[in-house]
């Protein structure tokens, strides 16, 4: 990736669409936004204000594109945007920030201001201004098809343990499969018993499906760093893979960018329509469970409550499945305070958990998810993203908090009927 | 001696063990791959889990400790792999299952330590591209039947 400061101001001036000068021209300044962001509520920093980290991007919005703001920019009235306030920038709009947005649900005009930090970490990307440990996800994304560098070798060690384990056959490349199911490579490495979950679950429910070879890979470091054609290229492989095996649905695992990522922002990126569904685990465990497919024989007694995954819920809209599937699995379900879609981020979304500098600020974040827990006591926190489920255990563990943390779908799984 | 080829029976067996007894089942797989991690920690933990007079509060510091190691152990998110500590994560989430009180793992204690101890072998594999598909395994089998052997 080439980068310089005139293509950080050029990617910037592309991405000033419609809704982003609109935003620009709509804030009012209430600072709403601020409450809102843990960064800012963990803190006290006024710089972590979301409206604020978007300053350069405003700045060339104001000085390219409105009337004074091209006057000013004329007549020498008006600061540029450099190179070096662009490096000092990279705290507010990669470390500080997981585009959770739960500001963009409080602006009162209607801002989205996780959309606006996603399009100027592309004008950050092109400028050369984004963390080390983000460039290289990215580049190891594209030259080995996983961010952390998981190899196919790799996946095929995990699936024999898995098969071992589950006694059951895990299916690649099969043709014509009802599901294609991706794995975040987090998954792959520190909870490889999400495969053998899924295929015990899948095979009671009798679900046909398949991983592929080719792309077995669910996350996408492109939108992380914010380089579109990257992203598009991440995504154009599982598009690839899903119609050579010509699947009716791709599964998002248990991992929160990676839903928004294929879901959301995956056929604009592409250019195009998938010709297949794109559902989340846990979408396709509530419709099996209202199908009367999916059973449990037990439920967990001890006390559980949920953090929501943002980009599965709050982005995602993946909100009421996982309560359907804990009340079939729970018989203490607790609901934390601001759960659901007004749920806190768990503080390392968006890339920050790859990126090291952020480890202390991450870490303060994670305050208000202790005190969300303080308020229920939960025996245990159950989530579906292997991302957040770190984050908490770490946040947990620097906390003295003796709270597992445990995988919806897993937890599913070790309850499952033998009918 | 009793015969183990498959994890049906092995867990069948396990499952009929008494807490005190998985504890000193899960100490000898987590010792059998104690070797693929270089932390100190672990090795204390291991030995915490094999006493059979371990006191209660010993255990809990075990806990704490093996807890600590297994989340400052585990990959990075985004980071590049490392399937030889990888590998160490591994062990250290085998000995959380080996001191975990029994009620509070599902499968017990000497199930998961199994299965995170096998998990341990397999990046080892990964990490040295050696075949070493379910030798873990056989050791465990191997090890229940001597260990239900009376004494």
């Amino acid at each position: 990736m080439s980068a310089s400061l005139e293509q950080g101001i050029h990617a910037f001036k592309e991405q000033i669409d419609a809704p982003v000068a609109t935003f620009f021209s709509s804030c009012v300044r209430c600072g709403l936004c601020a409450q809102a962001c843990l960064f800012y509520t963990e803190t006290g920093n006024p710089e972590y204000t979301p409206i604020h980290k978007l300053e350069p991007l405003r700045r060339v919005w104001k000085q390219e594109y409105t009337f004074w703001g091209r006057y000013a920019k004329a007549f020498g009235l008006s600061k540029p945007v450099t190179d070096a306030e662009l490096g000092d920038w990279e705290k507010y709009v990669y470390d500080s920030c997981t585009m959770c947005g739960r500001c963009s649900m409080v602006c009162p005009v209607g801002n989205d201001i996780a959309y606006m930090i996603r399009r100027m970490r592309e004008g950050m990307a092109a400028a050369g201004h984004a963390p080390e440990g983000l460039v290289g996800a990215t580049r190891r994304a594209i030259t080995i098809g996983s961010p952390m560098g998981v190899k196919l070798p790799a996946l095929q060690a995990q699936i024999r343990n898995a098969e071992q384990e589950s006694g059951l056959k895990i299916p690649v490349d099969v043709q014509g499969a009802d599901y294609m199911v991706l794995l975040s490579s987090m998954e792959i490495m520190n909870f490889p018993e999400f495969i053998s979950a899924i295929a015990r679950i899948f095979e009671r429910a009798n679900v046909s499906w398949t991983i592929s070879s080719e792309a077995f890979e669910a996350t996408n470091s492109g939108i992380q760093i914010g380089v579109s054609e990257l992203a598009a290229e991440l995504v154009q492989r599982v598009v690839d893979a899903a119609e050579k095996l010509q699947v009716k649905n791709v599964i998002s695992p248990e991992c929160g960018h990676a839903y928004f990522a294929i879901r959301w922002e995956g056929p604009n990126l592409v250019g195009k329509a998938f010709n297949f569904k794109v559902v989340h685990i846990l979408e396709l465990l509530d419709d099996l469970r209202k199908q009367g497919r999916l059973k449990v024989s037990s439920k967990e007694t001890q006390k559980l409550t949920y953090h929501d995954p943002c980009q599965i819920t709050r982005r995602g809209g993946v909100a009421e499945q996982p309560r359907n599937l804990l009340n079939m699995v729970a018989e203490n379900f607790v609901e934390m305070p601001e759960h659901g879609t007004m749920n806190w981020c768990c503080g390392a979304g968006g890339g920050v958990s790859t990126n090291e500098r952020a480890d202390e600020l991450r870490l303060k974040a994670f305050k208000r998810k202790q005190a969300q827990l303080n308020a229920v006591q939960p025996d245990a926190l159950v989530s579906a993203c292997s991302n957040c489920r770190i984050q908490l255990e770490e946040g947990l563990e620097e906390n003295s908090m003796d709270i597992p943390v445990l995988s919806l779908t897993e937890t599913i799984a070790a309850h499952l009927s033998d009918d | 001696m009793t015969t183990i080829t498959n994890d049906v029976k092995f867990r069948q067996l396990v499952s009929g063990l008494d807490a005190a007894r998985q504890r000193a089942l899960a100490a000898r797989f987590v010792g059998h791959v104690l070797d693929l991690c270089s932390d100190e920690r672990v090795t204390r933990v291991a030995q915490v889990a094999a006493k059979s007079d371990a006191s209660a509060s010993e255990l809990a510091t075990a806990l704490h400790t093996a807890r600590t190691a297994a989340i400052e152990s585990h990959n990075r998110c985004g980071a590049e792999c490392d399937w030889k500590d990888q590998a160490g994560y591994f062990v250290a989430r085998a000995a959380v299952a080996a001191i975990t009180p029994a009620d509070q793992m599902p499968g017990g204690p000497a199930w998961q330590a199994a299965v995170s101890s096998r998990m341990a072998r397999t990046c080892e594999s990964i990490d040295t591209a050696a075949e070493n598909a379910g030798t873990e395994q056989d050791y465990q089998y191997r090890t229940l039947a001597e260990f239900l052997e009376p004494r």
